[in-house]
């Protein structure tokens, strides 16, 4: 256990003043200078930070890009995600790996089936109906797992423990979310832009009207999109569960963290999305390190707001084609 | 269409108001309440399910002997949903045990055994509801009221109470602004405010440490960051000091937060003689994790006021090194046989953990109770004259006999140390309530 931090960040004590805010930057530039090893320490822990975050961002950005709908259930699709992979897994001895795959199937069905029940009626109606309805069904869901598995907290008995590289320490439940997030982004984007369907549903995106026009069917792939985004939403959820102890109510930091990476990363945009989680995920880290309290959220926000004035569609994010 | 699936102006200018507006409705739903969390010092409990008594309409409000008395009300204000409903319904459902006891001997004898019953109103952890449900509860007939595990909620309560004219003693909450600098008539406070938990931590882990044969020169500071955890922080930078303990680190945690890594990387740099835990029961989690996870403990993983060494739940889900963390918190006494009995009835009935933040709500209520039966009355007046002259001793908290001061807060409020051993959690200092010795 040996003490491989060589750097102290300073100690946001009772000090006040423009020193509050300029020493963590100057300590940070000291660090860089002297090549500290918390800095690597800092850097993977961002990075896998930034990894789960994208992660539950890509069903978010999916749905917007090709649908136009604003799905506030996202929140609680992750949530059902964490449950269904504690309950195979606590339930049928199932690993929780091969959970994951079953916590995307059973959101694919829940989202199709809140697509049908929901937002299809009113997919033509202004879009803060659909922003209402999807609220609902978070609600719904939120309060329906609330009774059926009480509001206290649930964890997968999985202990995975951490592996150390050089100075590093590397949690194995956070990497292998962070592998997850990348495999899962790199087969939407192929799936995407290599097949038929994905083809089909790119266009949709760029342009309902005209995709009907040329034949294709918008109703099916809304089914299918909110379905697959829904799915993303499962697969976000079983890889948190891998590392964290969730309850009903989870889903909702994760939630708002989503908007802010779809914002920044662009409207639609898989690299944006992953790129985005980087950005949160790091600023979160190295700012919860070097500053005081939890000014690293100040950071992101005046980062989203210099974003949305330098580069309004997002840093990923293209003309409307 | 390119890697972006789609983009436009106005459909970020849309994405945008959604946003905005989703922070808002999270917000209101009081899904997102910044004292969430599962109650160290601060927060108290939810309940679910109905009254511990007869319901119906409230008891008269009279002190004169020709009017009978039927019923004496107690409103329950406290989160029955919402993140901060898993310890806050074995509150609520800790105070209707307290009613149900109180009936199965008979009820109120001063009042020719009137029944104890219990309304219960959903604060959900958010502030806004804190009044609403106060307000609520007076309307349907409560005599007294008692609450609200969140400060905030509670800060919000306590002064609708306070306007009405109707006794208020809180379960939980452990802001001192709650009561001091407010010059309340109505509002009493059982367990140990921020500042003396803080000041109990100072006085009596290092005494424990030492004593021991341990060394404990400097602390590390992990705290949640909100008014409970602030205020903790804020006193054992004072405290602390005159105990011969200096401050060498300090890192806070935001409520929801996925991880301490950030937070444990600092205090690893740092290396602290103890790490002072500050959080809800999921913090106190998340810190262990992130301490394993970088393969570190300082010689003594110590807490004060936090829910999570002081959670059975939340010590079996972290295992084997929880064991031999010491934290101060209010806490049950296992010195006494009806601790006991409480708490079998509490699991038969309830199927719920008995933790402390549960014992202290039921020790609330039983204040009330008492109050009520010296009062003979159930005159919002006549038992805040009667909790103000209370001394109470048969309690099952690790305290005193409980009386309250001019500013309502029990004088002989004690956060005493409990540690982890063998994964069970067991009160270690001082002497009188010790059920284990300390292990150093």
């Amino acid at each position: 256990m040996g003490h491989l931090v060589t750097s102290v960040a300073p100690l946001p004590l009772q000090g006040g003043g423009l020193g509050r805010f300029i020493d963590p930057f100057a300590q940070f530039l000291t660090d860089i200078t002297n090549l500290e090893p918390v800095l690597l320490q800092l850097l993977a822990f961002g990075l896998l930070l930034g990894g789960v975050y994208a992660l539950t961002a890509l069903g978010l950005t999916m749905i917007f890009g090709v649908m136009d709908v604003i799905n506030f259930a996202h929140g609680i699709f992750l949530v059902v995600g964490m449950y269904s992979v504690w309950l195979v897994s606590e339930t049928a001895g199932i690993s929780p790996f091969l959970g994951i795959p079953i916590a995307a199937a059973v959101l694919f069905a829940l989202g199709v089936v809140v697509h049908i029940l929901t937002v299809e009626p009113i997919i033509e109606a202004p879009q803060q109906n659909q922003l209402i309805a999807t609220l609902g069904v978070l609600f719904i869901i939120q309060s329906a797992i609330e009774i059926l598995f009480t509001p206290d907290p649930q964890q997968v008995e999985l202990s995975l423990g951490s592996v150390q590289v050089g100075d590093v320490f590397i949690p194995l439940g956070q990497f292998y979310a962070l592998v997850i997030a990348l495999g899962t982004m790199l087969a939407v984007r192929a799936f995407l832009n290599r097949t038929d369907l994905g083809r089909k549903i790119r266009g949709t995106a760029d342009n309902r009207d005209g995709a009907r026009y040329v034949g294709i069917n918008v109703r099916r792939i809304n089914y299918l999109t909110f379905g697959i985004g829904a799915a993303l939403a499962g697969v976000a959820g079983g890889s948190i569960a891998l590392f964290q102890r969730f309850d009903p109510f989870t889903g909702e930091t994760y939630l708002i963290n989503a908007f802010v990476i779809v914002i920044l990363g662009g409207l639609g945009s898989f690299p944006g999305a992953f790129v985005g989680g980087l950005i949160v995920g790091l600023i979160q880290v190295f700012g919860g390190y070097y500053l005081p309290g939890t000014t690293a959220q100040v950071l992101i926000f005046l980062l989203f707001i210099g974003t949305l004035l330098v580069k309004p569609e997002g840093l990923f994010g293209g003309a409307e084609a | 269409m390119g890697k972006t699936l789609k983009s436009s102006t106005s459909n970020r200018r849309r994405f945008l108001k959604a946003t905005g507006a989703s922070v808002a409705a999270l917000t209101l739903a009081g899904c997102a309440s910044d004292d969430a969390g599962n109650g160290g010092g601060d927060s108290g409990g939810d309940s679910g399910g109905d009254s511990g008594g007869s319901g119906g309409d409230t008891g008269t409000t009279t002190g004169t002997p020709e009017q009978s008395v039927d019923e004496v009300v107690i409103g329950s204000n406290h989160p029955l949903s919402g993140s901060l409903a898993a310890t806050g319904v074995g509150m609520s459902n800790a105070i209707k045990l307290a009613a149900m006891r109180k009936n199965e001997e008979g009820g109120i004898e001063s009042l020719d055994g009137a029944e104890v019953t219990v309304i219960e109103g959903d604060n959900q952890g958010a502030q806004e509801l804190g009044g609403q449900v106060s307000e609520e509860l007076l309307s349907e007939g409560a005599d007294v009221l008692t609450g609200c595990y969140s400060s905030p909620v509670t800060t919000a309560a306590t002064q609708v109470a306070e306007r009405q004219g109707v006794p208020f003693v809180i379960s939980i909450a452990a802001a001192d602004n709650i009561l001091q600098g407010r010059d309340f008539n109505y509002v009493y406070r059982p367990q140990p405010p921020a500042r003396r938990l803080a000041s109990d931590y100072a006085d009596l882990v290092p005494t424990v440490i030492r004593d021991g044969g341990g060394t404990i020169d400097t602390a590390g500071l992990f705290y949640i960051n909100n008014s409970y955890g602030q205020a903790i922080r804020d006193s054992l930078r004072e405290f602390l000091p005159e105990q011969d303990v200096e401050i060498v680190e300090e890192t806070a945690i935001e409520f929801g937060a996925s991880n301490a890594n950030t937070q444990v990387s600092r205090l690893r740099s740092a290396d602290p003689d103890t790490i002072i835990a500050t959080t809800y029961v999921a913090g106190g989690v998340l810190l262990a994790q992130a301490l394993q996870d970088q393969d570190y403990r300082p010689p003594y993983l110590t807490a004060s006021a936090s829910a999570t060494f002081t959670d059975d739940d939340a010590v079996s889900d972290i295992g084997e090194f929880a064991n031999g963390v010491l934290d101060n918190n209010y806490a049950l006494n296992p010195t006494v046989d009806k601790t006991a009995e409480v708490r079998s009835q509490f699991l038969d009935n309830y199927d719920q953990e008995f933790s402390a933040s549960v014992g202290m709500s039921y020790t609330a209520a039983e204040v009330i109770i008492q109050a009520v039966e010296e009062a003979g009355s159930v005159d919002p007046d006549d038992i805040n004259e009667a909790l103000k002259g209370l001394s109470y001793e048969d309690h099952i908290s690790a305290m005193g006999a409980i009386e309250f001061d001019d500013q309502g807060e029990n004088v002989n409020a004690l956060g005493p140390v409990n540690q982890v051993q063998d994964l069970s959690v067991k009160v270690v200092y001082p002497e009188e309530y010790a059920e284990a010795e300390p292990q150093v």
